[in-house]
């Protein structure tokens, strides 16, 4: 079996503004079956550029390609192939679990026996088979969460976007969506993720992107990250601050 | 704003809950609405109504002739309308006081007594109430002063004692409901009560209206005998608001006693039940979702069915839809008795209802184009979906044909069966008419959540005009149609135009 060796997602150039530059001339690769976190600090542009690659907003300029689809040029094939989590769930309420997993197997059209099967599968490992019918409309936000990831999940994406996904969940909940994005990424899924949990990123990352001010500042490993940092055994937390310090110095002696 | 009252008294709270209520009522025109805005619309509107109520208030002089007893029934039907509308008023601003808790949930957890609390609330329930019948009623109290008699600036008076009565048994039924109904259901029941009884004197009209002309007559006798006597004597205490209204300064003492008292015994008897009926219905909501079982997912393909199932489960599921179609029914219903009753003797049922249904049709349409495409819940998520935009809204305008189907089908049956000619009238117009208001959704969306229905009106008044102006023109082409009118050309040319104004430029459906 020939491997497939385009990348999972590559932007080339990606800008967009929103009075001032939000992303600026963004460029990243992330490789299949990568496991890719993006940081950075509030409004630096990650939830910009997810939703650029979504398909949610039009860049400015640049390239985004996902399994070598053209994401602008043809936005329902790429669309077929990714699934894209937002912080906030997007759920229907009055409709149970059950019943937006077959809505979403709907739009995706998947096979009505696998839909069937995949959804017992992702609400038994997500711990909602208990809940399986009840409307979503008395379910807490951690709920809600599990939910939308299934929803996300349900039609086998080869590419996922998840915007922290990890917000509001409880211990056990996270633990059961990390082993779940795992299992996904061993099966070939590639994952992008933006999180304020630096411990979720070093943790699961397999490679790290620090992101401020719309333009990549940093990438690597985790061990290449703290190098750059100047310093081995340094926490993630460290690093980034150490980083996203030493760019907002750079910026201050350019201005 | 509430530096002047003691924290936690009860001026304090009735200052709190006055400045949410001029909020709302300031929402009313518009989310960006500034108080510029506001006031320009009020002083527009207030001018328009008073210079209908002098006209008005000149036909009362010429039948007045002195005796102010004359205008007894005119003013006794209006206190009809305005008491039940109080009523229903009160009924949905409690229910969406102890449900929509908002502050409600930091203030009962706070170290004060509820009493002061629930009264305030009480208040602004009642004022808001008020102020929802001020702007139609007092230009009728200003102008009967200037061309009669100055004793009609008891008007004044008379609404205010008006609105504490009826937000007191509007409060009494809310309690009551929440008792007998639970609290789980006690929000849905609410709203469709509040419809009933709002609309509750429009029906009993039509009701009359419709019933046999000997039981009419039989009515009016039974009426005229009781008036001699009785409760229903107009010098009685039922009569008492009527001739409060009218200057009788007795008269309006009792009333504003009465009204006071019931006001103050619901606010005060009930303001500890209140209190835990706020907390009851924390999570009941919640904890009957979860009771509520759904049927098993079927999994059946297609984006088309994926669509339309999940328009078709969300209008099921939602409350507040049962009584707007019920209100829009009964609000819709006098185009059928007045043409009946115009038609004479031999006039035809089918012919009287048509127009009405493609009243009905165009107006329910609206409201379900509007739950599915302005308040979509999930729009991003529809927009990362492997489906084209223009798909997505088509699909969504089918799954609104269903429910129109189910609610117009039985009496399009009956207008068939009548006559065929007229059935296939009929179903032209309530088609383009339903088209057409659906249309109108579509090309102008706005983003708004569900429960914002009744309000729907007024996040943009051009689509509210429109639709009504659509709604007017394709009742008006199949009334000159069914009388054989080449009017009815005129009609369709108007509704087609107008809808065609509100085209957006780029297509009719969105592809991309």
């Amino acid at each position: 079996m020939v491997q497939d060796a385009r990348p999972a997602l590559s932007l080339r150039g990606l800008c967009k503004s929103f009075g001032k530059p939000a992303v600026d001339r963004l460029d990243l690769e992330i490789a299949r079956g990568e496991f890719y976190a993006l940081l950075g600090p509030n409004g630096a542009g990650k939830t910009t550029t997810l939703r650029m690659v979504a398909g949610l907003l039009p860049p400015d300029a640049g390239e985004i390609s996902i399994f070598g689809v053209d994401a602008r040029k043809a936005a329902v094939e790429a669309k077929r192939i990714t699934a894209w989590l937002p912080d906030e769930p997007m759920l229907y309420d009055k409709l149970t679990p059950l019943e937006y997993l077959e809505f979403v197997a709907g739009l995706w059209s998947v096979p009505t026996a696998t839909a069937e099967k995949r959804a017992e599968e992702l609400l038994a490992t997500l711990g909602l088979a208990d809940n399986a019918r009840q409307r979503c409309e008395g379910f807490s936000r951690g709920m809600k969460q599990k939910v939308a990831l299934a929803g996300a999940l349900i039609h086998d994406p080869q590419l996922l976007m998840l915007d922290e996904p990890l917000t509001g969940l409880d211990a056990q909940a996270a633990r059961q969506v990390k082993d779940l994005l795992r299992e996904r990424t061993r099966a070939g899924c590639s994952v992008i993720l933006t999180t304020h949990i630096l411990e979720v990123a070093e943790r699961l990352a397999d490679r790290i992107g620090i992101i401020q001010r719309g333009r990549l500042v940093a990438e690597g490993t985790m061990s290449q990250l703290q190098a750059q940092a100047g310093g081995e055994g340094r926490s993630l937390e460290d690093v980034f601050l150490h980083l996203t310090r030493e760019s907002d110095a750079v910026e201050g002696r350019a201005a | 704003m509430l530096q002047f009252a003691a924290p936690a008294s009860f001026l304090w709270f009735a200052a709190h809950d006055g400045r949410l209520a001029l909020r709302r009522v300031r929402a009313f025109f518009g989310k960006s609405a500034g108080a510029g805005r506001v006031f320009a619309i009020l002083g527009v509107a207030l001018a328009f109504f008073h210079a209908l109520a002098f006209g008005a208030a000149r036909m009362a002089a010429d039948h007045y002739r002195g005796d102010v007893r004359s205008l007894y029934p005119t003013v006794a039907t209006g206190m009809l309308f305005i008491l039940p509308w109080i009523v229903s008023q009160a009924l949905t601003n409690a229910t969406r006081a102890l449900y929509s808790r908002g502050d409600l949930d930091i203030i009962l957890a706070s170290p004060m007594s509820p009493r002061p609390v629930f009264f305030a609330r009480a208040i602004a329930i009642a004022m808001e109430s008020i102020i929802s019948v001020a702007i139609f009623i007092l230009p009728i109290a200003d102008m009967m002063a200037l061309v009669l008699d100055w004793r009609w600036l008891a008007i004044y008076p008379t609404l205010l004692a008006a609105g504490l009565f009826g937000t007191g048994i509007g409060l009494f039924l809310t309690l009551a409901l929440f008792r007998i109904c639970g609290p789980r259901r006690t929000r849905t029941v609410a709203n469709i009560f509040a419809t009933a009884i709002g609309a509750a004197f429009a029906i009993g009209l039509q009701a009359v209206n419709i019933a046999p002309a000997a039981f009419r007559e039989r009515l009016q006798q039974a009426v005229q005998g009781a008036r001699l006597t009785g409760l229903l004597d107009v010098d009685g205490i039922l009569w008492a608001p009527v001739r409060a209204a009218t200057g009788d300064p007795r008269a309006l003492l009792a009333w504003t006693a009465i009204a006071v008292t019931v006001f103050a015994l619901a606010a005060a008897t009930l303001s500890g039940t209140f209190a835990s009926g706020v907390v009851a219905t924390i999570g009941a909501e919640a904890a009957g979702a979860a009771d509520r079982q759904g049927r098993p997912a079927r999994f059946r393909g297609g984006v088309g069915r994926a669509l339309r199932l999940k328009e078709w489960r969300l209008l099921t599921r939602d409350p507040q839809l049962v009584s707007q179609i019920f209100l829009q029914i009964v609000y819709t219903m006098p185009i059928s008795v007045v043409l009946w009753r115009a038609m004479g003797p031999n006039g035809s049922a089918a012919l009287a209802i048509a127009p009405a249904l493609v009243a009905v049709a165009s107006n329910i349409s609206a409201s379900l184009a509007w739950l599915t495409i302005s308040s979509e819940d999930a729009p991003e998520f529809l927009a990362t979906a492997p489906v084209t935009r223009g798909e997505v809204e088509r699909r969504k305008l089918e799954a609104i044909a269903m429910p129109l189907l189910a609610l117009l089908g039985a009496p399009m049956a009956f207008v068939f069966l009548s006559s065929w000619r007229a059935g296939a009238i009929t179903l032209f117009y309530v088609i383009a008419a339903a088209t057409s208001t659906a249309l109108l959704n579509l090309w102008h969306p706005v983003p708004s959540r569900r429960g914002d229905l009744f309000r729907r009106h007024s996040q943009s008044k051009i689509v509210a005009m429109i639709e009504h102006l659509l709604s007017l023109f394709w009742a008006l082409a199949l009334a000159c149609t069914a009388f054989g009118s080449l009017w009815a050309v005129a009609a369709i040319a108007c509704a087609i135009g107008v809808l065609m104004t509100q085209k957006p430029k780029g297509g009719v459906l969105a592809t991309a």
